[in-house]
């Protein structure tokens, strides 16, 4: 196996139409979850919420993934949040990365989970499991999200209490960040964090939480409501599935970019 | 795994899917777009993005003849990266049943 993340021999070998990467700062988590940061070209515009295929040269051929950009896009860096997996093809290479070394992006982001795809509402809920958050990270930042929602509600559902620490850590941030606070009132976003395996201050999976009616007890205010509430979902297969369900018997339509609606769903990408 | 267009793309080519598209993996017939299935991602953003409920994942259970004829003009028909205007009469064939009587097999004419 030959990886090749060094400047030079990168930029020599990349596929044509690539953009670089340069690492700036990466972070472990936990033994399958980690964070980073890199340079952002000049010419790579995106919407926050979006994806985009990221990579490395691997015996002399580019192998991507479909990552959701974690960082807003007024941002002049790149974040990622990622799974680490211990066989997976690029992420059992992309975990070992360190400052100083160039990584491969295409060109081309997109997905559903951007404003533009839902129709105005009052209260908007980010529904995440696992590295599903990473979009939300984007969206969070954006002061937009904050002029077209009155409330931003994010849930994030791992196993273990250490898989929030991504998210705990983000929303401190966003609180303590002058810049974000003069932009938009944090006030408006509410961190709603549980667990499926360990002891933690909330547990539960979310939609056995929106079933019961706990994770609206717990906010104060009425079950999902198609006039007022919006809800955007990204998770593992089986949780999309399951929530699509309960938020379209709750009568919200799904949108798209070309046709706006109430919900809009993608998946955490895994490998 | 992978997503497939189907017949009701034939005689409309809307192409909002292309624009979504993050590996430009849509090939453009005369008058059908087809998803190459080997370099599709399974993102599944083009799904909803299609005017005329065109595109399916493989994972349905009507999806098996469809990834053939994918495979099949994704080979010879050249790749599309861009949206442009659907066809003329889009609107009066979107919803018209089993359409693939009508497929032409011929390539989209490049600029």
């Amino acid at each position: 196996m030959n990886v090749i993340t060094s400047p030079e021999t990168v930029t020599a070998a990349a596929p044509a139409g690539a953009l670089l990467l340069r690492v700036l700062d990466v972070r472990h988590y936990t033994d399958s979850l980690f964070s980073f940061r890199t340079t952002r070209p000049a010419s790579f515009r995106f919407r926050s919420g979006e994806f985009v295929m990221i990579g490395l040269m691997v015996n002399g051929k580019p192998l991507f993934r479909a990552y959701s950009i974690a960082s807003p896009s007024w941002d002049e860096e790149l974040e990622f949040f990622s799974i680490k997996v211990l066989d997976g093809p690029l992420t059992s290479r992309l975990q070992k990365i360190k400052p100083g070394d160039e990584i491969l992006m295409r060109q081309k982001a997109t997905g559903t989970l951007v404003n533009d795809a839902l129709v105005p509402g009052r209260r908007l809920y980010m529904l995440s499991t696992g590295t599903g958050i990473a979009p939300f990270a984007s969206l969070i930042r954006d002061p937009e999200t904050y002029e077209k929602f009155d409330e931003v509600v994010l849930t994030h559902t791992c196993r273990q209490v250490a898989e929030l620490r991504y998210g705990i850590d983000l929303v401190e941030a966003i609180r303590g960040d002058e810049m974000l606070v003069e932009l938009f009132d944090p006030g408006k976003l509410v961190h709603y964090p549980t667990t499926t395996r360990e002891s933690y201050q909330r547990q539960g999976r979310i939609t056995d939480l929106i079933r019961s009616g706990s994770l609206f007890a717990d906010l104060g205010v009425p079950a999902f409501d198609p006039t007022v509430d919006r809800v955007m979902i990204c998770g593992s297969m089986e949780m999309l599935r399951e929530t699509k369900a309960l938020v379209e018997e709750a009568g919200l339509a799904e949108g798209s970019n070309s046709r706006p609606a109430e919900f809009v769903i993608e998946r955490a990408f895994v490998e | 795994m992978t997503f497939v267009v189907t017949d009701n793309c034939i005689r409309c080519k809307y192409t909002d899917c292309v624009e979504v598209c993050p590996v430009d993996c849509f090939y453009e017939g005369e008058n059908m777009l087809v998803i190459n299935p080997d370099e599709c991602i399974d993102c599944g953003v083009c799904e909803p993005e299609c005017p005329a409920d065109a595109i399916i994942s493989d994972a349905a259970e009507s999806a098996e003849d469809w990834l053939a004829i994918n495979a099949q003009y994704a080979a010879v028909w050249p790749v599309i990266t861009e949206k442009k205007d659907p066809l003329a009469d889009a609107e009066e064939w979107n919803g018209v049943p089993d359409k693939l009587r009508f497929l032409s097999e011929e390539a989209a004419e490049t600029a």
